[in-house]
C-alpha cells in the first residue's frame, strides 16, 4: 500500500515516470516495458545479422503479414479478460472468409456486402458460443473446441470440390495493399495524436470532478509525446516505403475502439468485474450473462475480421485457410504481452504488442532463412518463456495480495 | 485459496490439450458404400480404401469417386469399405483394424504416416490380406503393391520447365527462390531432391525455404523476407513445391509491387486457381498428375488381387525400393501444364471444365486466346 502512495506523490513530471517505471520493473509489473525490451532485443539481433531487417519495406513487410493475427488476438483478448477462451477463433476466421470468397467470385455478390455478410456470420457463431457457455454452463473450451471442428468442416463444405479460391476484387484486395499517400498518412497520425490526447483530457477532467485523484499535466504531456513520437516514427517508416497501409490503419482503428471500449466505457468496467471475480459482479448487480454473450459475440466477428483480412493479404482462400498455428499464435501474442490467460487483467494494446514480437521472430528467421528445425525449436522456446514470465509475474502479484 | 489455484492449472492442462487436439485435428470418419445386391456369389468382394485427410479437396473429391467407380465397372457387386483418417496416423490403425474385422480382401492404403503404416502392414499380413500402397509408399513393410506417381519426377519437371524458360528469357545462371513442401512429407523431399537435380548448378539459389504444412499464409511470409533479403530485382523466378506455396509467392510478389508475369513460378496439382493464374500469365507452370489414372490403377489391381487373380497385364511394373524389399510398382507419369496445354490436358480429361475455369472477364479473354470454350 505504502508504495502505491509513495508513487502517487512522486509521480510529477518525467523523472517521476521514470521512478515508477523503475518501481514496476522490481516488482514485476511492467508488462508492456518487458514486452517492448524483448522487441528491441529482438531487432537489434536480427538488424546485426542482416542490415535489411530494420528497413522500411520489412518493417511495412512486418506489419502487413501481422495485420489479420492482431485482429484476432484483439479479439482473443476481450474474452481473455473475461477469464474465458475461445478456441474457435482460426477456425472462425477461415470459415467466414471462404464465405465471403464464395459469395463474392461465385455468387457474383457486391464485396462490400459478402464482407458484411461474413462478419455477420462471425457475430452469430459468437452469439452460439455465448448462449451455449451461460445457459448451459459449458465451459467456453468444449463448447468452443467442439465448435471448431464444425466450423472447419463446413469451411471444406463451403469451398467444395474446387478447393482455393483467387479473390482478384479491387475492393477485398485494396483492405490490404491500400497505400495512404505521404500526406494522408501524416494527417492520421495528428488526428491518432489529438485523439489520445483529447481522450485523456476528457477522462482527467471526469476523474477530477468525481474527486478522485488525477494524474499531473506534466505526465500527461510525457505521455502523449511517447505516444505521438511513436506514430510520428510509424508514419516515417512507411512513408519511406509504399505508405500507410490500410490494413495497418484498419487495425489500428480496432485497437483504438476496443481500447475506449474496455478502459473508458461503463460495458467495459463489467468485463474487468466479470473477469476478476463473478460472484461478485453478479451480486453488484451486473447482468454477467449479457456481458459475456456479447464478448463472445465480438471475439467472434474479430476473428471473422482477422480472417477476411488474411484472405485479403494472401489474395485467396483455400482449406488450409484459419489452420495451421494461427489459433496458437492468436492466444500467444496478447499473453506474451502481459494479458492473463485467467481474466481480469489485460490490454487490447497486448494483441499489438504480441504480433509484433511473434511476428518479428517469424519474419527475421525467413529473413535469414533459417531450417524449420530451427524455426520450431525458437519459436517454441520463445513462447514457453514469455508465458513462464507471465506466471511469475502473477505468482509475486499474488503473494503481495495484489491481485 | 488452493481450490482456485487447483482449477486454475486445470484450465491450462486443458487449454493446451484443447490447443493440441486441435492443431493435431481428430476424429475420422467411416462410412460404408456400396450394392447389396443380393447375388449368388458365395462372398461378395470388400475392399477397403483408407485415405489420409480431407484438408486437401482431391481426396473425397476425385480418389474416393474415381476409385468407387472403378471397382463398379470391374465388379459390380463389391463392396467398399471407405474410411478417411483426417491426417490422424493413430485413427487410420483404428480404421484398418476396422476393415479387416469386416473381412476386407484387400486394403487399399494411403498412409497418414510413411513409417507407422508398417504396423497395419504386418496386421494384414498375418490374415493373408494383400496391401496396396497408394500414393504414398509404405516404408520398411512387406507392401505387396505400390500405385503411384513418380514424385522425384515432379520434381524434375518443376526445374526443367524453369530452366528451359529462365535460358530463353537469357536469364539462365541468374538466383532464384525456392519455396519447398512441408519438412514433415516424405513427398515434399522428393520433389525437392527432383528440383536441385536439375538447377544446382545452373542458377543460383538466393533463399530456400520448407515450408510447414504446406501453408499458403506462410509461404507468402517466406517469399516476403526472400524479397526483403535479396532485393525486388535481385531474383529472376521462383521454384515452389505446389500451387499453394506458388500462389502465395504471387501474392507476396503483388504485394511488394513486382509484376508477376515477369517472374516465372512453378506449381504443382492443378488446382482450379493455379489454372486460372497460369491463364493470366501469373504463374508459369503446374505440374498436372491424373488422379483419374491413379485411382483407376489402383481399382483395377485392388479388384484382381481380391480375386486372387494375376495383375492385369496391361500394366508395367517397375520395383520400388521401400527398405524392405523392392516393391512392384506402379509408376504414373507427372504431366507439366503451361498455357498452351490446358486444353489438351485438365480440361480434355474433364479435371477442370472450360466454365469453371474463366469466371470472369479477363479469363474469359485470356482463356479463348488458347482455345477454350
Amino acid at each position: 500500500m505504502s508504495a502505491e502512495q509513495e508513487s502517487r506523490t512522486s509521480s510529477q513530471g518525467a523523472v517521476g515516470m521514470l521512478r515508477e517505471v523503475g518501481r514496476k520493473l522490481a516488482q514485476g509489473e511492467a508488462g508492456p516495458l518487458l514486452v517492448l525490451l524483448m522487441v528491441g532485443a529482438i531487432w537489434t539481433f536480427f538488424q546485426l545479422q542482416n542490415d535489411r531487417f530494420l528497413s522500411a519495406g520489412n518493417l511495412t513487410n512486418l506489419m502487413l503479414q501481422q495485420a489479420a493475427v492482431a485482429t484476432i488476438s484483439i479479439g482473443v483478448v476481450l474474452i481473455l479478460l473475461l477469464g474465458e477462451i475461445d478456441l474457435s477463433v482460426g477456425a472462425v476466421s477461415g470459415l467466414c472468409a471462404s464465405v465471403m470468397a464464395v459469395l463474392v467470385v461465385q455468387q457474383g455478390m457486391p464485396p462490400v456486402l459478402a464482407v458484411l455478410v461474413a462478419l455477420g456470420l462471425g457475430a452469430v457463431i459468437g452469439l452460439f458460443n455465448g448462449v451455449m457457455i451461460t445457459r448451459f454452463q459449458i465451459p467456453s473450451f468444449v463448447v468452443t473446441l467442439a465448435g471448431s471442428l464444425a466450423w472447419v468442416g463446413f469451411q471444406l463444405l463451403v469451398l467444395g470440390q474446387t478447393g482455393t479460391i483467387n479473390l482478384s476484387d479491387k475492393f477485398i484486395i485494396g483492405l490490404t495493399y491500400t497505400y495512404f499517400p505521404p500526406a494522408m498518412g501524416w494527417a492520421v497520425a495528428a488526428l491518432a495524436i489529438a485523439l489520445t490526447l483529447g481522450l485523456a483530457l476528457v477522462a482527467r477532467k471526469r476523474r477530477g470532478a468525481a474527486g478522485l485523484s488525477v494524474s499531473s499535466i506534466q505526465g500527461l504531456a510525457f505521455r502523449t509525446a511517447v505516444v505521438g513520437a511513436a506514430f510520428i516514427a510509424l508514419i516515417i517508416v512507411v512513408n519511406q516505403d509504399r505508405g500507410l497501409p490500410m490494413v495497418v490503419f484498419i487495425v489500428f482503428v480496432l485497437a483504438l475502439a476496443f481500447a475506449y471500449l474496455t478502459e473508458r466505457t461503463r460495458f467495459g468496467r463489467h468485463m474487468f468485474a466479470v473477469g476478476g471475480n463473478a460472484e461478485a459482479a453478479r451480486r453488484a448487480g451486473i447482468k454477467i450473462d449479457h456481458v459475456r454473450i456479447l464478448v463472445f459475440m465480438l471475439g467472434s466477428t474479430l476473428a471473422s475480421a482477422g480472417g477476411i483480412l488474411a484472405a485479403s493479404r494472401l489474395m485467396a482462400v483455400n482449406q488450409s485457410s484459419g489452420s495451421s498455428d494461427l489459433l496458437l499464435m492468436a492466444i500467444a501474442g496478447p499473453v506474451i504481452a502481459g494479458t492473463s490467460l485467467f481474466g481480469g487483467r489485460g490490454t487490447v494494446w497486448s494483441a499489438l504488442l504480441g504480433a509484433v514480437v511473434i511476428g518479428s521472430i517469424a519474419n527475421g528467421m525467413n529473413l535469414l532463412a533459417f531450417a524449420s528445425s530451427v524455426k520450431f525449436i525458437v519459436t517454441g522456446a520463445v513462447l514457453i518463456t514469455a508465458v513462464t514470465i507471465e506466471a511469475m509475474t502473477r505468482m509475486r502479484r499474488q503473494g503481495e495480495q495484489r491481485v | 485459496m488452493r481450490g482456485r489455484k487447483v482449477a486454475v492449472w486445470f484450465a491450462a492442462t486443458a487449454l493446451f490439450v484443447g490447443i493440441a487436439v486441435v492443431l493435431t485435428g481428430c476424429g475420422g470418419s467411416t462410412a460404408t458404400t456400396g450394392t447389396d445386391t443380393g447375388s449368388t456369389a458365395a462372398k461378395p468382394l470388400k475392399i477397403a480404401l483408407l485415405l489420409p485427410e480431407t484438408k486437401t479437396a482431391r481426396y473425397e473429391t476425385q480418389d474416393k469417386p474415381l476409385f468407387e467407380a472403378k471397382v463398379k465397372e470391374l465388379a459390380p457387386d463389391a463392396e467398399i469399405l471407405y474410411s478417411n483418417a483426417n491426417q490422424d496416423a493413430t485413427e487410420q490403425q483404428s480404421q484398418a483394424d476396422a476393415a479387416l474385422t469386416n473381412g476386407a480382401n484387400v486394403l487399399v492404403l494411403d498412409p497418414v504416416d510413411s513409417a507407422s503404416a508398417a504396423s497395419i502392414v504386418a496386421k494384414a499380413a498375418a490374415q493373408k490380406v494383400p496391401v496396396i500402397s497408394y500414393d504414398r509408399l509404405i516404408l520398411n513393410a512387406e507392401v505387396d503393391y505400390y500405385v503411384s506417381f513418380d514424385n522425384e519426377k515432379v520434381g524434375t519437371l518443376q526445374g526443367q520447365a524453369l530452366l528451359d524458360k529462365l535460358t530463353a528469357d537469357g536469364n539462365a545462371g541468374k538466383t532464384i527462390v525456392m519455396i519447398n513442401g512441408s519438412p514433415t512429407d516424405n513427398n515434399a523431399t522428393l520433389f525437392k531432391k527432383g528440383a536441385h537435380s536439375i538447377l544446382d548448378g545452373k542458377v543460383k539459389i538466393g533463399a530456400e525455404y520448407d515450408t510447414p504444412d504446406w501453408s499458403p499464409d506462410k509461404a507468402q511470409t517466406e517469399m516476403d523476407q526472400a524479397i526483403t533479403k535479396l532485393g525486388k530485382n535481385g531474383f529472376v523466378g521462383v521454384l515452389a513445391a505446389n500451387d499453394g506455396t506458388g500462389g502465395g509467392a504471387i501474392a507476396a510478389m503483388k504485394g511488394a509491387g513486382i509484376d508477376p508475369t515477369t517472374r516465372p513460378t512453378t506449381g504443382q496439382d492443378a488446382e482450379l486457381a493455379a489454372i486460372q493464374r497460369i491463364l493470366l500469365g501469373e504463374q508459369y507452370m503446374t505440374v498436372y498428375k491424373a488422379i483419374k489414372l491413379e485411382a483407376e490403377a489402383a481399382a483395377e489391381l485392388a479388384v484382381s488381387l481380391a480375386k486372387g487373380e494375376a495383375v492385369p497385364s496391361s500394366m508395367q511394373l517397375s520395383a520400388v525400393n521401400n527398405g524392405t524389399k523392392d516393391v512392384d510398382s506402379v509408376l504414373l507419369a507427372p504431366v507439366a501444364v503451361m498455357k498452351d496445354n490446358i486444353k489438351d490436358t485438365v480440361v480434355a480429361d474433364g479435371f477442370w471444365t472450360a466454365a469453371q475455369i474463366m469466371t470472369s472477364p479477363e479469363l474469359e479473354t485470356a482463356g479463348a486466346a488458347v482455345g477454350l470454350q
